[in-house]
């Protein structure tokens, strides 16, 4: 009997001990990031970001790339992971708020640890250079209003960021246009550039790569930083119309996260490392090349900011219904 | 073009893709010598591991496993009259009466050295006609591409074995598997039957590797000859075969032109290439009669054209992102999920790495000749391996393959579902090729169907509208007219072949 207590006690010490020890070594091996997309410009700014942070970490911290679904595969497939700290998920806006608001997704953004604001990318609209019926995204407009339904314009894919915030501006002026969906990187672009789509987003990156080709519209940001990305193009500040947006509400954005039953010393560690990584120059330097605009944001923040802009995005849901029911309208 | 070449040497110049090119030309010939095997099988069997590991140097590995895979079924072919690949089907003609006259060595190093300078010739089309057609195809659109892939699945089901009904069925299952998953048009979930796996489709690594690998696997164990191992004589090729191939100049440029030719159409293979090469090259020999008997020429003709398939292939998959044939649909993949989208914008925002597709291309021709030089009597040893060692490490090199892919046991089932799957298709004599193109292509016809009409204000007329669509109907509708005419006359005397027997 002593014996058999004996051992049982040991056990436990010996767990407990190795549990203590795996704690406070924390990381052990590579602690992965789950990005809710394919490769292209947001996978690179994620991926330097991880390397900054699996340096301070000691350990490296691969992207995987788990695109689909609007981003929620990749989110529901790295909360299914363990709770040890070893997954962290890229909390994209549009599986992170847009899909729950959409009623594609059933969890709420505080229901997940924050560790740290990642980076946010504005966007523009964008129409071809030599374009000859109008001039202004106010023209542009006009031109839509008297022809109904006769626009094509792409947001990338479908029911993300900019066609809701596209589709929120055209509401705004009563122009009803057609969505055309691209799932790659560019090709949009592209189709705009040989005159198939009438206008589409534009990033900052493709912007930089070509701008002779696009005539920046209309940005979709208050930030002057965002502004100057685009050579000063006209901005949402400059229109009349008040769309009721501000802060991260019209932009793309990240903000990792960890599952909410993660450790709390680990998710302190992870939250140190981000920290750490994304005040380095030599990452806001990379980030920036690529077009995006670094975050200061700490996990004090999240509620905060997030409840700002979910009830932003919130009071636009009706928009993407708008721009569906006009069409089918003029189906008829 | 040389702008584009120059770029890829900073991302092609590291010991892993050099390295990794050359360990593809060795498995490449190891997988094309063993009968049953062959190229697009060596491409699926490491698809896993090669999407692991750096862009260029994952395609590298692939590449040349696809140019060392179309060299080496010749060496089976010359020494046992069992070709390891149906690209070597026409090898065997003269390359095994060579053999038979005790010149073994010299067939295999011609076959070597005629493969390796088809292969460099097959690379010169390519660098030189690939930028020009993605620079033609920048302005094409989503009726283009649609009209595109509606060419890519008709001629790959024309021309893999089997009848055409099959092929066409065998392609709409293809086609039908590749609807699972996000609509990313309505982002509503089809098939998925809420199982968040789904939610992205089956992933095409577990299904090629179940459809091709594990069927294949499966047929084996249940032939006869597991633990023979066939006498093979030791040979070993010299670099003067380098010489006796350059002799025949004028056999291996036209029978690399023929290789190309046939490499960049949609559906044509290495197959057909060889054996129009070699009755080409038969034509125009004084010697014609001779061709049957041992002729080195007729060794030339065939391996030349069907390396410089290779580089045919090559030219679509890459300036436009529809694959000539399977393998090259399979490579198309593992760009895709590289990162790298292929068609007329990589050549434009990724110059790099075109640049060095083209060089690991060329290097994997140059490899091929001094590796099978070196190691041809270790591929002959290989032969004499029996099957029973062979297919239990095929199949866990299946296995670690798909799991590794996402650490996923789904992928793993995937893979064994598609394994049935895969034998009821060769045990009911549907082809296995059209349904990867099916995968393949069916995203790509169907985004750019449903965008083109978004895009349209008339409906279908957008694809009579714009002057290179409109081409591709008629030459779509072109093809399916001849589909049916030949199948129809073919239904016809088979018919009249039968009241024959049965007056």
């Amino acid at each position: 009997m002593r014996t058999t207590i004996k051992g049982l006690l040991a056990a436990v010490v010996i767990s407990a001990t190795t549990l203590g020890v795996a704690r406070a070594e924390f990381p052990e091996r590579t602690v992965e990031l789950v990005h809710p997309w394919g490769p292209g410009n947001a996978m690179s700014v994620s991926q330097i970001i991880a390397k900054a942070m699996g340096e301070e970490l000691g350990e490296n911290m691969p992207v995987i790339s788990v695109p689909g679904a609007a981003g929620t595969k990749g989110q529901i497939m790295a909360m299914e992971r363990p709770a040890d700290g070893y997954t962290v998920f890229d909390g994209y806006v549009a599986p992170l708020l847009l899909q729950p608001i959409l009623g594609n997704a059933d969890w709420d953004f505080r229901d997940f640890k924050p560790l740290h604001a990642a980076v946010s990318n504005a966007f523009a609209i964008g129409g071809r250079a030599d374009e000859t019926r109008w001039s202004s995204f106010e023209g542009m407009m006009e031109y839509g209003k008297e022809n109904p339904g006769a626009l094509r314009y792409s947001s990338g894919t479908r029911n993300n960021l900019p066609h809701m915030v596209i589709a929120k501006v055209l509401q705004s002026y009563g122009v009803v246009a057609q969505n055309v969906p691209y799932t790659q990187d560019g090709n949009a672009v592209k189709d705009l550039k040989s005159g198939i789509l009438d206008f589409s987003f534009v990033n900052v990156g493709d912007y930089k790569a070509d701008p002779a080709a696009f005539e920046i519209l209309l940005v979709m940001s208050e930030l002057p930083g965002a502004k100057a990305s685009y050579d000063d193009a006209p901005a949402i500040t400059d229109l009349e119309l008040d769309l009721n947006l501000s802060g991260l509400g019209p932009m793309g954005w990240t903000w990792w996260i960890v599952h909410p039953d993660t450790p709390e010393d680990v998710t302190a560690t992870l939250r140190d490392a981000m920290e750490t990584a994304m005040k380095r120059p030599d990452v806001q330097e990379a980030i920036e090349r690529v077009g995006f605009v670094p975050l200061e944001w700490d996990h004090t923040q999240y509620e905060e900011i997030l409840s700002s802009v979910q009830s932003q995005l919130e009071a636009m849901g009706n928009a993407l219904i708008w721009e569906e029911e006009q069409l089918h309208s003029l189906d008829r | 073009m040389f702008a584009t070449l120059a770029s890829g040497f900073e991302m092609f110049l590291t010991p892993l893709a050099v390295g990794l090119t050359f360990m593809g030309i060795l498995i490449g010939m190891l997988v094309g010598a063993l009968p049953g095997l062959g190229p697009l099988m060596g491409i699926v069997l490491l698809l896993p591991f090669a999407i692991g590991m750096p862009p260029l140097a994952g395609m590298g590995f692939l590449i040349a496993i696809f140019v060392g895979g179309s060299c080496g079924g010749s060496v089976s072919a010359i020494l046992l009259r069992i070709p390891g690949t149906p690209l070597a089907a026409a090898t065997l003609l003269d390359g095994y009466p060579m053999a038979k006259k005790g010149r073994a060595a010299d067939a295999i190093g011609i076959a070597l050295a005629a493969s390796a300078l088809g292969g460099i010739a097959g690379g010169v089309v390519l660098i030189m006609a690939s930028p020009t057609l993605a620079r033609f195809a920048s302005s094409f659109g989503p009726p283009e591409y649609t009209m595109l892939a509606i060419t890519g699945l008709f001629t790959i089901s024309l021309i893999s074995e089997g009848t055409l009904v099959k092929g066409l069925m065998a392609c709409a299952f293809g086609l039908l598997l590749s609807t699972v998953g996000t609509d990313e048009f309505s982002t509503g979930f089809r098939f998925t039957f809420d199982n968040p796996n789904l939610m992205n489709g089956f992933h095409i690594v577990a299904v090629v590797v179940g459809l091709f690998a594990v069927s294949e696997m499966a047929f084996q164990v249940m032939g006869s000859d597991l633990l023979s191992s066939p006498t093979i004589q030791k040979v070993q090729p010299g670099l003067g075969s380098f010489v006796r191939v350059l002799r025949h100049w004028p056999n291996l440029l036209r029978s690399s032109g023929i290789g190309v030719f046939f490499g960049s159409l949609p559906g044509a293979g290495g197959d057909i290439s060889s054996f129009s090469a070699y009755g080409v090259a038969k034509a125009f020999s004084g010697s014609h009669e001779n061709y049957g008997t041992g002729e080195e020429g007729g060794v030339v003709a065939t391996e030349a054209a069907n390396n410089a398939t290779v580089g045919g292939a090559l030219v679509p998959t890459l300036a436009l992102g529809i694959p000539g044939d399977a393998s090259s649909a399979m490579l198309l993949g593992a760009m895709l999920i590289l990162g790298f989208v292929p068609g007329p914008l990589m050549f434009v925002q990724e110059p790099g790495f075109v640049g060095g597709i083209f060089l690991v291309y060329m290097l994997s021709n140059v490899f091929l000749l001094v590796a099978g030089i070196i190691a041809a009597p270790l591929f002959i040893r290989v032969l004499s391996i029996p099957k029973a060692y062979l297919i239990p490490a095929i199949l866990i090199l299946c296995c670690i393959g798909t799991f590794a892919l996402q650490a996923s046991v789904f992928d793993l089932l995937v893979m064994f579902a598609f394994g049935l799957v895969g034998m009821l298709f060769r045990l009911t004599g549907y082809p296995l090729s059209p349904v990867v193109l099916g995968l393949i292509l069916g995203p790509i016809l169907e985004s750019n169907l449903r965008r083109s009409l978004l895009i349209s204000r008339e409906g279908y007329w957008i694809f009579l509208d714009r002057p290179v669509a409109s081409a591709l109907v008629v030459l779509n509708v072109l093809i399916l007219t001849g589909l049916l005419v030949s199948s129809l006359r073919r239904m016809k005397k088979a018919r009249g072949g039968k009241r024959a027997l049965n007056p």
